[in-house]
Order: structure tokens, then sequence, then C-alpha cells
């Protein structure tokens, strides 16, 4: 029964086949599928702006810094730069002015002091004795009020004497008993006080 | 053995000299190296105390050193060493120093001529490490203090106080000690004294 059926829709395909070709349509199995579809919209062409618009784009780390990295740049290297604080074991205090200093080096706030007398001196002695003369002589210093040391002739020969107008500062003199640079005052001015 | 005193002929120097020399990098190179030097010992024989990098002024010690030691050595009228220190003092009125200031000055030493100290280091900050250069026998007040033997430095009158009173204490004490025995030691003989005349009486 079936097949029957089959049989015959075969034969009336056949019929409308070639009537169609009879009046020159092309076959059906020609015929283009075509399938009704909502068209997509294009995308748009990805540009940068897109995401950064008004503002700045930074460089950001791409990759996660090791534990190493991260303590080395923390607390440093014991062999190299140790960023940690540790006490300092070799500081003393100076014999002379009793402020602290690292052992093996020289006293800060002495230094200061001879330093500064020490650039006058020589100055003194450039403006004195340097003016591209040659140089035939020892010097030696005197202050305010000092006289020569005691000495044989010979002693003096070759030798210029540079004199400091001002007195010998205390901490230079040999004697630390000596009397101090400031004359006591003769002034009876009183200072005034509650002015504020 | 008719050999030449090889110790006499070169000036042994007075200072540790360590076994490889600095090379203190210049763009000039070696050369620059030595320019460097050069204007140190320059400055040193002239200003006799600079405070300069650690690392120059050990290097440029040396050669002020050798420097002397040649100029004590040989004099000014040999002319190899007056090369040598037309070479090192660029400004020329220093080589009068050298022969008439600084031979005298250091010919009967038997130490170093130079003096070197490590300068104070800044608290905070890494810090590339100072050095004062000085000649001995300059007129500068001194670096150091050497007033530690001084009897009139303050820790030492104070001592000396605090030893005078303990020793005045001490002194006190023994007086005490030595009345005390008396009074113990003069009862019996009041005693004594006492008896005697009541056997006399």
């Amino acid at each position: 029964m079936i097949s029957r059926v089959h049989q015959l829709k075969k034969i009336l395909n056949n019929v409308e086949k070639n009537v169609l070709q009879i009046f020159g349509f092309p076959p059906r199995e020609l015929a283009m599928a075509y399938t009704l579809e909502k068209r997509l919209p294009q995308p748009k062409k990805f540009t940068i702006k897109d995401i950064v618009g008004d503002g700045i784009l930074l460089a950001v780390p791409k990759f996660r810094r090791t534990v190493e990295k991260r303590l080395k740049r923390k607390f440093g290297s014991p062999d190299y730069v140790w960023k940690m604080l540790i006490p300092k074991t070799n500081i003393i205090v100076c014999n002379s002015c009793g402020h602290y200093h690292e052992r093996g080096y020289i006293c800060g706030h002495c230094y200061k002091k001879v330093e500064a007398e020490t650039k006058e001196i020589q100055d003194k002695i450039q403006e004195k004795l340097g003016n591209l003369k040659p140089i035939e002589n020892d010097v030696i210093v005197l202050y305010n009020g000092e006289n020569l040391p005691e000495q044989p002739k010979e002693f003096w020969q070759g030798k210029r004497i540079i004199e400091m107008k001002k007195d010998r500062p205390q901490w230079f003199s040999k004697n630390l008993l000596q009397k101090s640079t400031q004359q006591p005052s003769e002034s009876k001015d009183v200072k005034p006080t509650d002015l504020a | 053995m008719n050999q030449a005193d090889v110790t006499k002929l070169v000036s042994k120097l007075r200072i540790k000299v360590p076994d490889q020399h600095r090379r203190l990098r210049s763009p000039k190179g070696p050369e620059g190296r030595l320019d460097k030097l050069r204007k140190t010992v320059t400055g040193l024989i002239k200003f006799e105390r600079i405070e300069l990098n650690h690392h120059r002024a050990d290097e440029a010690r040396q050669y002020a050193e050798r420097l002397i030691s040649e100029a004590i050595l040989h004099g000014d009228c040999h002319k190899p060493t007056m090369e040598i220190a037309d070479y090192w003092l660029l400004e020329k009125e220093l080589l009068h120093k050298l022969f008439k200031v600084l031979v005298p000055r250091f010919e009967n030493s038997n130490t170093a001529f130079t003096k070197m100290y490590k300068a104070p280091k800044a608290s905070s900050g890494r810090n590339i490490d100072k050095a004062i250069l000085e000649l001995r026998g300059n007129p500068y007040p001194l670096l150091t203090n050497k007033h530690s033997n001084n009897r009139y430095l303050l820790q030492n009158v104070l001592l000396d106080a605090a030893k005078y009173e303990y020793r005045q204490a001490k002194y006190a004490e023994m007086a005490d000690k030595i009345g005390k025995n008396e009074e113990i030691s003069q009862p019996k003989s009041d005693d004594v004294a006492k008896s005697k005349p009541i056997n006399e009486v």
C-alpha cells in the first residue's frame, strides 16, 4: 500500500517536472535555498580610545614579584645594603668635649672647631706668604698678646711669623686652666626684663 | 762583596703600603689617575692639612711620603730628584718649600712625614669615607685630644680631688683608731698608777 502511494507520488513529481520543463522553468533541484535571517550588526573596529576616553593610561605590572624579591626590596641584603636599624656598638665619648663619636674616627664636635680655626690660619698664611713667590720659610702662628717662645737665635732662621689678630681660642691652649678669652666686663648696663 | 747597599739607594716608606694600587677611576685612564694624585700632593704640600676622600688621600699619601724622602735622601742638586719634584708639584713655588722648608723639618725624624685621620662621618645617609691628611709639624691646632696626661684636664682635676678626699678620710680614720687604742691602753696604766699610789699609801 505504502509503496503504491510512493510510486504515485513519484509519477506526479515526474509530470510536474516535465510540465515545468516544457514552459522553460529550470528544474526544482537547482532552485536556490533561501533562509530568513536577521542581519547581525557589523562589529566596530576596536580602538584604545574607547577604553581610555579622556583619561590617561598607566603601565601596570604584568607579573607578580617573587617572595625573595619582595623581601629584598623591603629589608635589603645584609651583604650589600641592610635596611634594618641595628645598634652601633662602636660609639665612645670624646675625652675633651664629651660628645659621642665612632671609635677610630675624629670627634665631630671637636673637629668642627679645629676645621674653622685651620681654615682661618690657612687663609692668613695664603694672604701673607702665598703670592706666587717661592716659599722658603716655615711658619709660626702667634695670637694676640703672645710672645715668641724663648729659643736660640738659630731657631728663628728661616721662619715667618703669622699673627692672628685675635685671642688664642681656649680649647687650643696648652694649659686648660688658663684665663678665658672673655674679659670680665666693667659695664654697668642692665639688660631690660619683662619686655614682652 | 762590592755590592751597593740597596736600602740606601731606595727610600723606604715609613707607612704601610698596600700591595695593589687603587684605580681612582677617571675618563683619562691611568694618566687621569696620576693627574688627580698630583693635584692632591700639591695641595698637601701647599696647605699642610687637607680633607678629602679616604681612597684618594691614602693613595696620595704614599706619593707624598716618597717625594719627601727622595728630597731628603738626594737634596736639590740631584737631577732625577728635581725632575720628580717638578712632575709632582704643579705649583712651582712649592719646589722651594719642599727643599728649603720640609727637608730641614723632617731630616732627623724617624717617623712618617704625614698623618692621616678618619674624618667624622655624617650620621645619616650613605656617604663616602673622608680622611684628613696632614704634614707633621704643621702650625694648626691638633686634631686629636692629647690632654689625657695633662694635670689640668677636668677629669684629672676631679680625680685628683677625689683621691685627696679619700686619703684625708683614711688618715682621719687611722687617727681615730690610734686615739681609741690609746684610750683603751690608758685606763690600764691609770689603774696601775692608781694602784701604785694605793700601795704606796
